[in-house]
């Protein structure tokens, strides 16, 4: 396993509803990344699709793996790099159930999936008319360390980045189409998420205007302490680069040891009293 | 939740930049040469023809200044040309009483008396200028209504809401009134009394019956869902007010969402076929 290697985060704007044109935008990413150095390349959230597509999300939904996947496969594969996207995925055991995906790809296909747990249905969002919501984390030991995967508006639910910690994920990959007027919770959130969980947090947000919602980038690797390593630009297509060195958690668990001083007994009451809400 | 006059305050050049953002890319993702608005001469025409050259170039702009003789006044002509030149906005300025009075003649039971009418038509010949110019030009028609004139439905259904895109939509009258400030319209628009130029000497401020300053607070608080007697008394104004203006702002969604059909089929336009808008 490599202890330190290079992340890109690839802040694009999609066509919603054109696949192969978003699919060309990945590959264009990739070969800048494989050309920069990087091993890991992460795309937005349903940067497939693109995130406004309504309805049409029921044609545009592929099973996992599946004919987009094979396609980023072979990006993978051309540029030896593993690739994080997001995607609708069609379930293999029915027609019109469809979760918002992320998948991580590698030169020899489909490493793992997850499905969005926390589907955001109020304000801009109806989310929750199109997809089913995930039930389980999604933590992938690979050649570049244990990745956990979230979705956008998981992070507002601390548990679900904490659930891929304790199942040991070292970089927590969050990949999202968040508007404008959500940045200042994301510009937190993101840091929240990186320092309480001591992990590496690689943020990718979508750029562009889809629909009148304007996506403000700014996507960002935060560290295990919570310090921004690099951002994108906001509300603008931007790609940035820089190191994951895990070698750099070992120092600040002993440091800040949350995962050390967890109280499970509390999480009996947490269950409760969320029941009773 | 406190409703004072700062709530009202925005991160000006951020709002700026936004706007401008949307209307870059609408345009852009369109295809369309440029935009083609009706420049009156007031608040929130200066504010979309200002705002709109920024985004794409005043040569990509034309302001169309659509007067007539009933409600023309040299103020509001000067202030149009006055923003046109200050951002470079392209302008051509069309007598439209001849069509108007077309119209008038051409309806056998026109009835002038009818202000209500005979205006709404008026707004909607504006509104057909707008369009032929935009098919002319391979542009697109930006509107310049605002969240306050929308939510209460002070505008003509089909008139002066028409429009391919409506960047301030989403401010209320005095966040336009700081966002025009902020990007140097002239204080003089900024300060002048809106109005809808439907018949002579109207006033929205006297036909809403209410000063924006304390409408667009009692529009902030629904729009953030707080009762109206909670509104009433921060604002120390009657309920019934408030309870007026919830109304009018409620029963005006007909104005706001235009298709309606009755529910026959699988998928139904305007109802649950739910596609995006964006152009592909």
């Amino acid at each position: 396993m490599k202890e330190k290697f290079d992340v890109a985060l690839a802040q694009i704007s999609c066509k919603p509803g054109d696949k192969q044109g978003n699919l060309e935008k990945i590959e264009r990413m990739a070969l800048r990344a494989h050309k920069e150095g990087a091993d890991l390349l992460i795309m937005p959230e349903l940067s497939l699709t693109g995130y406004v597509v309504r309805d049409q999300i029921y044609e545009l939904a592929e099973e996992i793996p599946g004919e987009s996947t094979r396609y980023v496969q072979r990006i993978a594969k051309s540029t030896d790099l593993h690739i994080i996207f997001g995607m609708p995925e069609l379930s293999k055991n029915a027609q019109a159930t469809i979760y918002n995906a992320a998948v991580l790809v590698n030169p020899n296909g489909v490493v793992g999936k997850y499905r969005k747990m926390y589907l955001p249905t109020h304000s801009v969002f109806e989310e929750r008319r199109y997809f089913r919501p995930g039930y389980k984390p999604a933590v992938f030991p690979t050649n570049l360390g244990k990745i956990g995967l979230i979705i956008c508006y998981d992070i507002f639910f601390p548990e679900v980045t904490r659930l891929a910690r304790l199942e040991g994920a070292q970089l927590i990959v969050c990949i999202s189409a968040s508007p404008g007027v959500r940045r200042a919770f994301f510009e937190v959130l993101t840091i929240a998420r990186a320092m309480e969980n001591t992990a590496y947090l690689a943020f990718v947000n979508l750029s562009g205007i889809e629909d009148g919602l304007q996506f403000w980038g700014g996507s960002r690797l935060v560290g295990p302490t919570g310090k921004i390593l690099v951002q994108a630009k906001y509300d603008e297509e931007d790609f940035v680069l820089h190191e994951v060195n895990y070698a750099d958690l070992k120092s600040v668990e002993p440091f800040v040891p949350t995962l050390k001083d967890l109280r499970p007994e509390l999480f009996d009451k947490l269950k409760k009293l969320a029941e009773d809400l | 939740m406190k409703l004072n006059p700062e709530i009202l305050d925005m991160d000006l050049p951020e709002v700026e930049k936004q706007v401008l953002r949307f209307i870059s890319d609408y345009v852009q993702k369109a295809g369309a040469k440029g935009v083609v608005l009706g420049l009156s001469g007031g608040i929130d025409s200066c504010t979309v023809a200002a705002l709109s050259a920024r985004a794409i170039g005043g040569d990509r702009v034309l302001g169309l200044m659509l007067f007539e003789k009933e409600t023309r006044t040299t103020e509001d002509i000067k202030h149009a040309k006055l923003v046109a030149r200050k951002f470079k906005v392209q302008t051509e300025t069309i007598d439209i009483t001849d069509s108007l009075e077309g119209l008038y003649g051409s309806i056998p039971s026109f009835e002038p008396q009818d202000k209500l009418s005979k205006g709404n038509l008026k707004a909607r010949t504006r509104m057909i200028y707008n369009y032929y110019y935009a098919n002319r030009l391979g542009r697109l028609v930006c509107g310049s209504s605002d969240k306050s004139e929308s939510m209460m439905g002070y505008f003509t259904k089909w008139g002066d809401i028409a429009a391919d895109i409506s960047p301030i939509m989403d401010l209320y009258k005095t966040q336009v009134r700081k966002l025009a400030r902020h990007i140097g319209i002239p204080q003089a628009i900024v300060d002048k009394p809106s109005s809808p130029a439907l018949w002579p000497n109207q006033l929205a401020e006297d036909e809403l019956g209410i000063p924006y300053a304390q409408l667009d607070l009692i529009l902030y608080g629904l729009e953030r869902f707080m009762k109206p007697e909670e509104i009433a008394a921060q604002l120390g104004i009657e309920k019934n007010v408030v309870n007026k203006i919830k109304q009018r702002w409620l029963s005006a969604e007909h104005k706001r969402r235009m298709l309606l059909t009755a529910k026959l089929e699988y998928r139904t336009i305007g109802t649950d076929f739910r596609l995006p808008r964006d152009p592909y």
